[in-house]
């Protein structure tokens, strides 16, 4: 029996994404990434989003069905995020995955963000499986998620201010460094020292919660300082020693669910994940420990569409389907 | 010929069927809200109605706007993937087209109204021709105080049509050769007769270049705490 072939759309944010996935297998993945349409205003504009999504998506599930080289008749069902996310945004991919399937009399998923970016490691191997705690930061979310078994879920931890991925983007705005603010800080941090300059790492009484408005602070001032006394910050030092303090907070808390629940693999997802000192320490630790660690392809961190597709794949095994009246949620939560 | 209509730019969404001339099959409600549910079960329970099948369709009409950016962008993204579906061609129809469309039978000029929010409305004017409208000037996007500059300027006797209520009460009052009328929405039945026109003449555009129809620059406020709302979102 061959295995479900899958049709994933995603436009909860400022990627549109389509791909087409057999099983675990990606046919093909195909982006239309806004962040220059964004860059100039230092953040995702909700309208400039929507904007583009409607714009992108018609030519794109077409290319990735060419890519494919799969008929849109051959396919199993179309999977599109349902939330969370920007209800503008979501709309659109939402919309236009329902309406496709209806069309063609499949199936219709309509699959939770969050849920895909825990699926996306299986793209990538096999032997990424439950019991597994997995890091998810990127520039809307930073939880830790406990998965005992494939669709089932339990948020340990989540960020009680910014996100990871929010906090790299401020800090980033703020010493003028460009957005996304993640990759401009992971380049500025090249040749930096981590150590440099100690900046506060919050909430060591919550084991697995996040806070990262007290590192704005603390960077804030500090460069404050510098200007007051005439000096230029070390740019260099300063990019990494912060990036030092959100890695530092993301491994620890990750290190403490992986004890607290037994779990013997360590998955990754969103953007924050591509940063190359994250992946870099996350790697050590693991090691140290004798866990297995799965972080997708920079490409699968990021939001695309194989990874709604790939939990489109599992939703559907399990004879799932989502009602046509169904609505975006903007505020979806995992597990509910 | 048989065409699929879909109308979200307004306070009130339809589902068509029909040749352009008459509706095979038809579902509406009024509601700014809830296109995402409301779309994709109406054409299930119009193409039941009607006895179609997606694949025997030979057009799809949608109204582009201007009006509520969710519903168009809702309406067009539904009409994208079941055109694609079926492998025919899409017919964009602005929203006032079919507004005034619906009073076509007037012996005045038409100024047909789309609210378009913020103190502003959409308007262009149209004359009455046999079997429609033809519009006879830009279309606008206008203050309240504007509109009825625009209104005073036209020498003619004028029917303003569709959603005028969404001016201040009292705005028109007062300026010659003025009457209103209704409907307030355009209707999918009215975009599927405008598209009828595109259709005969196989003016369709290539669906790339199937736009919403804005009017207005996005709004470009980045507003941090969109970045979380009541729950994380994703990026
Ligand atoms: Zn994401």
């Amino acid at each position: 029996m061959s295995e479900p072939l899958v049709l994933g759309v995603e436009t909860s944010c400022d990627e549109t994404g389509v791909a087409v996935v057999r099983g675990d297998t990606v046919l093909s993945n195909v982006l239309s990434s806004q962040v220059e349409a964004h860059a100039r205003f230092g953040g995702v504009v909700p309208e400039v989003a929507a904007r583009a999504h409607v714009e992108a998506i018609r030519a794109l599930t077409h290319r990735a069905l060419a890519r494919a080289g799969v008929h849109p008749m051959d396919l199993d069902a179309v999977a599109a995020t349902r939330g969370p996310g920007l209800a503008g945004a979501l709309m659109v991919g939402f919309s236009y995955g329902k309406a496709l399937a209806w069309a063609m009399s499949k199936p219709f998923l309509g699959i939770d963000h969050m849920e895909g970016h825990l699926f996306a490691p299986r793209l990538e191997g096999p032997d990424y499986r439950p019991p597994a705690v997995v890091l998810l930061a990127s520039g809307g979310h930073s939880q830790i998620v406990h998965m005992p078994d494939w669709g089932v879920y339990e948020v340990m931890g989540s960020t009680i201010d910014d996100a990871a991925g929010e906090a790299f983007d401020k800090l980033a705005r703020f010493l003028g460094m460009g957005f996304p603010g993640g990759p401009a800080i992971d380049r500025a941090a090249e040749g930096g020292d981590p150590h440099a300059v100690r900046f506060p790492r919050a909430l060591p009484d919550r084991p697995f919660d996040f806070s990262f408005s007290g590192l704005k602070t603390a960077v804030t001032i500090y460069v404050r300082r510098h200007h007051q006394a005439g000096t230029l910050p070390p740019m260099n030092d300063v990019a990494a020693s912060l990036q030092e303090a959100i890695v530092d907070v993301l491994v620890e808390k990750t290190l403490n669910a992986v004890e607290a629940s037994g779990a013997t693999t360590i998955g990754g997802g969103g953007g924050v994940l591509a940063n190359r000192r994250l992946r870099a320490r996350l790697g050590e630790e693991a090691e140290r420990r004798g866990i297995h660690l799965h972080l997708p392809a920079p490409t699968l961190c990021t939001d695309n569409g194989a990874m709604i597709a790939c939990a489109g794949v599992f939703r559907y095994r399990r004879g799932e389907r989502t009602p046509l009246e169904a609505e975006v949620d903007s505020s979806l939560r995992l597990g509910s | 010929m048989r065409i699929v209509a879909i109308e979200t730019a307004t306070g009130a969404t339809s589902v068509a069927l029909g040749d352009g001339r008459t509706v095979a099959a038809s579902a509406g409600r009024a509601d700014r809200r809830g296109h995402v549910g409301f779309l994709v079960p109406a054409l299930d329970f119009c193409f039941a109605q009607a006895g179609w099948r997606p694949q025997e369709i030979d057009v799809v009409a949608v109204d582009v706007g201007p009006g509520l950016f969710g519903g168009i962008r809702a309406g067009l993204a539904t009409a994208q993937a079941l055109a694609g579906a079926a492998g025919v061609p899409l017919a964009p129809v602005c929203s006032l087209d079919a507004v005034a469309f619906q009073a076509s039978t007037a012996h005045r000029r038409i100024w047909a109204v789309v609210d378009a929010r913020r103190g502003e409305v959409a308007v262009a004017p149209y004359r009455p021709v046999p079997g429609g409208v033809m519009r006879d000037g830009a279309v606008e996007l206008v203050s309240a105080n504007a509109f009825r500059g625009l209104l005073e300027d036209d020498p003619t006797q004028k029917l303003v049509v569709g959603d005028w209520e969404a001016l201040p009460a009292g705005e028109l009052t007062g300026v010659h050769g003025v009457r209103t009328g209704g409907p307030r929405f355009p209707s999918a039945a009215a975009v599927m007769e405008v598209a009828r026109g595109l259709a005969e003449r196989e003016a369709f555009p290539h669906p790339d270049e199937v736009r919403p129809f804005y009017l207005r620059d996005p709004d470009v406020r980045i507003n941090w705490s969109d970045y979380r709302r009541e729950g994380p979102w994703p990026g």
